[in-house]
């Protein structure tokens, strides 16, 4: 596995400012922090052993004399399923958000609705990096690459571009999410890549803090509770791995207040939902909840492991094999979960107001039923008019 | 490269599995690469490509006619079911998933758009538009955004449409170019809108643009968000719910037509009667044009009082109405209102209601809320608003505190005047209309601010005397901070002494626009803080704002209205 010997690159950077103004090539961004005082330009420069980016940009607002405003923060990865509620909840709390997403053709207009400031940025083309990180003081990062997508290009290569830049430009906090347990299962690309991303955050000396999660309820909706509605099948393995779901909503709710706590800064958090399922358990639960029995299929992990491991012969399916390698996790019996009450304690949250998988599903499920029942009368009406 | 080869073997394990899990039990076959119509293609290492070039040919069972067995048809009906089976397979094996575009669309519009899974967002809320004025203020930056996260249709009222501005407001707030110190942009402004929250504020402690701005623009904003409501009830050919109701207005000397001067004591008292000056009252229309009200009682438990039995339009009740409003001027004394009410045929049953008002030296307006009448007999049930059938005015000597005016001026205070203008009814309602963002005067420079809190002041009284639902917020000094941080304090009367974030104060206003107990409230907030020695006594209510509980009703409900 030739990605686990990425070296953690050394990060370099140094700034000085010149005394010769620099013509700025953005001036989108560079209008988000105008208007404070005396705007100072800086020169800054940042490499890196593995990405080699040399980033030469101008940037105003932030030097001394004229503070970024605390409630400035960059979400990266905002249309993910985290990062729209981080967005949402960032928004209501009253923080200027700007969004960093790919360019695409649909743009991401739900986050514009919202009120989100979007900027176009890839993180794979570091140069397009450090225009979207002017007036920021935090950044969220909750990017993942897509699964179709190769897994070092974002998760890796981006990620250390963003960190670096980050640096460089003086970003006063960055927020970054990992995976529960992704020091013990090196042999999961992805969450290999999460730990060597940790690791090099800590060693570049950002102010940061990392959350592990362990698995979004939101998720299971897709997975489980939509094909059971629909009749169709569902495709769940036999394992016997547990995992502690946890509503998005409620980690982009913790994640503000642990944004928001000074003592935390550097710190490692897990959030975990409150109880550990397996797949099986998720299943049996919705089957319950929509009042249907599932046409369930059941894959054994053993298939999953051998098709990793046949993928894995050959060069050309190893991205398959890549990411095939969570059933190597799978296998084990693993709990992906761990006791959140201090965690509550240290953040002043009661445990109540975290929301339970069975609370979380059956408002789905309540809700759509609902929704069913007045499709339906709705469609008696018409059918007395036709 | 052979793929050809290998990946019939790696594939056949899975179509082995598969086969049992086809609703349909068909025989799967795989196509030899010939059959292929896209065999031409460039075969790619990646996994996508892969399976384009895999062809699973599908066989039914039985039937075969020569339709069924169009090779291109059947080859894309089987790839999708491939492709299918292949993402929920190796979906198992993967730790984050991507969940195809239109499933996507779907949950979307539950979990986070609109539906009732979906935070912050309020049921019902698509059908009610909301006017923001000065949205691109701190507060008005973040009411927006609010709104829109709640799913509100949000209207903007902004002076001026540059970039930075449009920049500035989610993509899909109607923005509105007007200037609430000019009526006629404010009218175009509150067209199609169910409620205003207006967080505008003077640019500049300039006495002229806090007059525009905060007292006039607070008028303009109310008149035309009453005639709009007008207009649409006059479409439905009725009254608006949320006008006043005119009881009496003294415009002429006609108009004071049907209104009783009598007067009375309270107890008999021979030896008092025998050195009283006795009491004496008028009611006259002047030459100035005023009804005025004047006279004295020098009586030892004397009154004297003026009464009219109400008529009232056809087809109005009291019980729509939830309170008095008297326009009033004289020499400040305070009067008792008197509601009698029972069933107008039988006089004999009515019951006597009182409430006390005070008065100011010059013009002013009391609001009195049905709720703050009491039976004069103690047993009675409370005031019906619908049996109400007679008004009085009541002077009487006892309790009257001198006015400080001019404490040169010797002041008798059995004496009194007290010129009415108009006595109207104000509507009913459950919910507030208009949010008003005003301040407490706190961290305002000491020069200016007596300008400043004058100029709000008079604004809200012009909100409060519209008839429309309203609610005041008398934040403290404004920080740029996130909010639902701290614990607020809800207070009336002056005492708070703490800042509070932008974000906390949007938060009141929008949870206020669907709040009953929010309506005809003003009310004072702060971050908590530690009461000083000595002033600790007041009940102070704070409540921390959080994603559980709705911290608004319970600190609002202890609060009084109308004040």
């Amino acid at each position: 596995m030739a990605l686990l010997k990425v070296p953690t690159p050394p990060v370099q950077w140094r700034c000085n400012v010149p005394p010769t103004t620099l013509a700025f090539p953005n001036s989108r961004s560079i209008s988000a922090g105008r208007g404070k005082g005396r705007e100072w330009n800086w020169r800054v420069k940042c490499s890196s052993s593995s990405s080699g980016a040399e980033i030469e940009k101008g940037a105003g607002n932030f030097g001394p004399g004229s503070p970024v405003r605390a409630t400035n923060v960059l979400v990266v990865g905002a249309t993910g399923t985290l990062g729209r509620q981080i967005v949402r909840r960032a928004l209501d709390e009253g923080y200027d958000v700007r969004c960093l997403v790919r360019p695409r053709p649909a743009p991401a207009d739900f986050l514009r609705d919202w009120g989100a400031t979007v900027v176009n940025a890839d993180l794979s083309k570091p140069e397009t990096i450090p225009a979207t990180l002017v007036g920021i003081h935090t950044v969220i990062d909750c990017a993942t690459g897509r699964p179709e997508e190769p897994i070092k290009t974002v998760d890796w290569e981006g990620k250390v571009a963003l960190i670096q830049c980050a640096k460089a430009m003086g970003i006063q906090k960055y927020v970054f999410y990992s995976i529960h347990n992704c020091d013990k299962h090196p042999e999961v690309p992805l969450m290999e890549i999460k730990y060597c991303t940790e690791k090099f955050l800590r060693d570049s000396g950002l102010n940061h803090i990392v959350i592990r999660l362990c698995g979004f309820m939101q998720g299971l909706i897709g997975q489980y509770a939509v094909p059971i509605l629909e009749e169709k099948s569902v495709w769940g393995t036999d394992a016997p791995t547990r995992i502690a779901y946890m509503d998005t909503q409620d980690i982009a709710r913790l994640t503000f207040i642990t944004i928001r706590n000074e003592k935390l800064n550097g710190k490692l958090l897990t959030f975990a939902g409150p109880r550990a399922w397996t797949t099986q358990e998720v299943i049996t639960l919705c089957e319950r909840l929509a009042g249907q029995d599932a046409n369930v299929t059941t894959v054994p992990v053993s298939i999953l492991r051998f098709t990793r491991q046949l993928t894995r012969f050959f060069e050309w399916t190893s991205d398959v094999a890549d990411r095939l390698a969570f059933s190597e996790v799978l296998s084990s019996d693993t709990v992906f979960s761990v006791p959140m009450a201090e965690t509550y304690s240290l953040l002043g949250v009661e445990s109540k107001d975290i929301v339970t998988l069975e609370k979380y599903l059956q408002d789905y499920f309540t809700n759509i039923l609902k929704k069913l029942k007045d499709l339906k009368a709705q469609s008696k009406q018409t059918d007395i008019y036709f | 490269m052979n793929t050809s080869a290998s990946i019939p073997f790696s594939r056949m394990k899975g179509f082995m599995f598969f086969n049992d899990v086809l609703p349909r039990k068909s025989r799967l076959v795989l196509a030899p690469r010939a059959a292929d119509p896209n065999a031409g293609k460039d075969s790619n290492v990646s996994d996508d490509e892969v399976q384009k070039q895999q062809r699973v040919m599908q066989q039914p069972p039985v039937s075969l006619s020569l339709d069924d067995v169009n090779p291109v048809g059947l080859g894309r009906r089987s790839r999708q079911l491939f492709d299918e089976v292949w993402r929920k397979f190796s979906g198992l094996g993967q730790i984050s998933r991507t969940i195809r575009s239109d499933d996507q669309e779907a949950l979307d519009a539950l979990l986070v758009r609109e539906g009732p899974m979906c935070e912050f967002a309020i049921p019902g809320a698509q059908n009610t538009t909301v006017l923001v004025v000065g949205a691109t203020s701190r507060i008005g930056r973040i009411v927006v955004r609010k709104l829109m996260l709640r799913g509100y249709a949000v209207k903007a009222l902004v002076r001026r449409a540059d970039q930075e501005v449009v920049d500035l407001l989610p993509r899909s707030v109607e923005i509105v170019i007007g200037d609430v110190g000019d009526p006629t942009t404010v009218k175009a402004a509150v067209e199609g809108c169910n409620k205003i929250i207006c967080c505008a504020t003077a640019r500049s402690a300039i006495t002229g643009d806090l007059f525009r701005v905060d007292h006039r623009g607070v008028y303009n904003l109310t008149k035309a968000f009453q005639d709009h409501n007008n207009k649409l009830a006059q479409s439905r050919a009725g009254k608006s719910s949320k006008s006043k109701l005119l009881i009496a207005k003294f415009k002429s000397a006609s108009s004071l037509h049907g209104w009783e001067v009598r007067q009375g004591t309270y107890f008999q008292d021979v030896l008092a009667t025998k050195y009283d000056g006795g009491m004496d009252a008028k009611f006259e229309f002047t030459e100035n044009e005023d009804a005025v009200f004047s006279g004295y009682v020098f009586n030892r438990g004397g009154y004297v009082e003026l009464s009219k039995k109400l008529s009232l339009p056809l087809g109005y009740t009291l019980d729509r109405y939830e309170g008095l409003v008297l326009s009033v001027g004289g020499n400040g004394r305070s009067y008792l209102l008197i509601l009698e009410a029972g069933p107008s045929a039988d006089p004999s049953q009515s019951r006597l209601y009182f409430a006390r008002i005070s008065t100011k030296v010059g013009f002013c307006r009391v609001r009195v809320p049905f709720s703050l009448f009491r039976p004069v007999k103690p047993d009675d049930p409370v005031l019906d608003p619908f049996l109400v059938h007679t008004l009085t005015i009541r002077f009487e000597p006892r309790r009257q505190k001198p006015v400080e005016v001019n404490a040169t001026t010797k002041q008798d205070l059995r004496s009194f005047k007290l010129i009415l203008e108009y006595i109207k009814a104000l509507p009913t309602g459950q919910e507030t209309d208009f949010v008003l963002v005003s301040c407490s005067g706190q961290g305002i420079e000491p020069s200016r601010r007596e300008q400043v809190l004058k100029a709000k002041r008079a604004g809200e009284d012009s909100l409060r005397r519209s008839g429309l639902g309203y609610t005041i917020v008398r934040p403290g000094p404004l920080q740029e901070e996130p909010g639902g941080q701290r614990a607020l304090i809800f207070d009336q009367g002056n005492r708070i002494s703490q800042g509070i974030s932008c974000a906390d104060v949007a938060d009141i206003c929008v949870k206020a626009l669907h709040d009953t107990t929010a309506r005809n409230k003003s009310f004072d907030v702060c971050y908590e803080y530690i009461a000083e020695d000595g002033r600790e006594l007041y009940e102070l209510v704070a409540h921390l704002p959080d994603k559980a509980n709705n911290y608004l009703t319970p600190a609002l409900s202890v609060l009084e209205k109308n004040t």
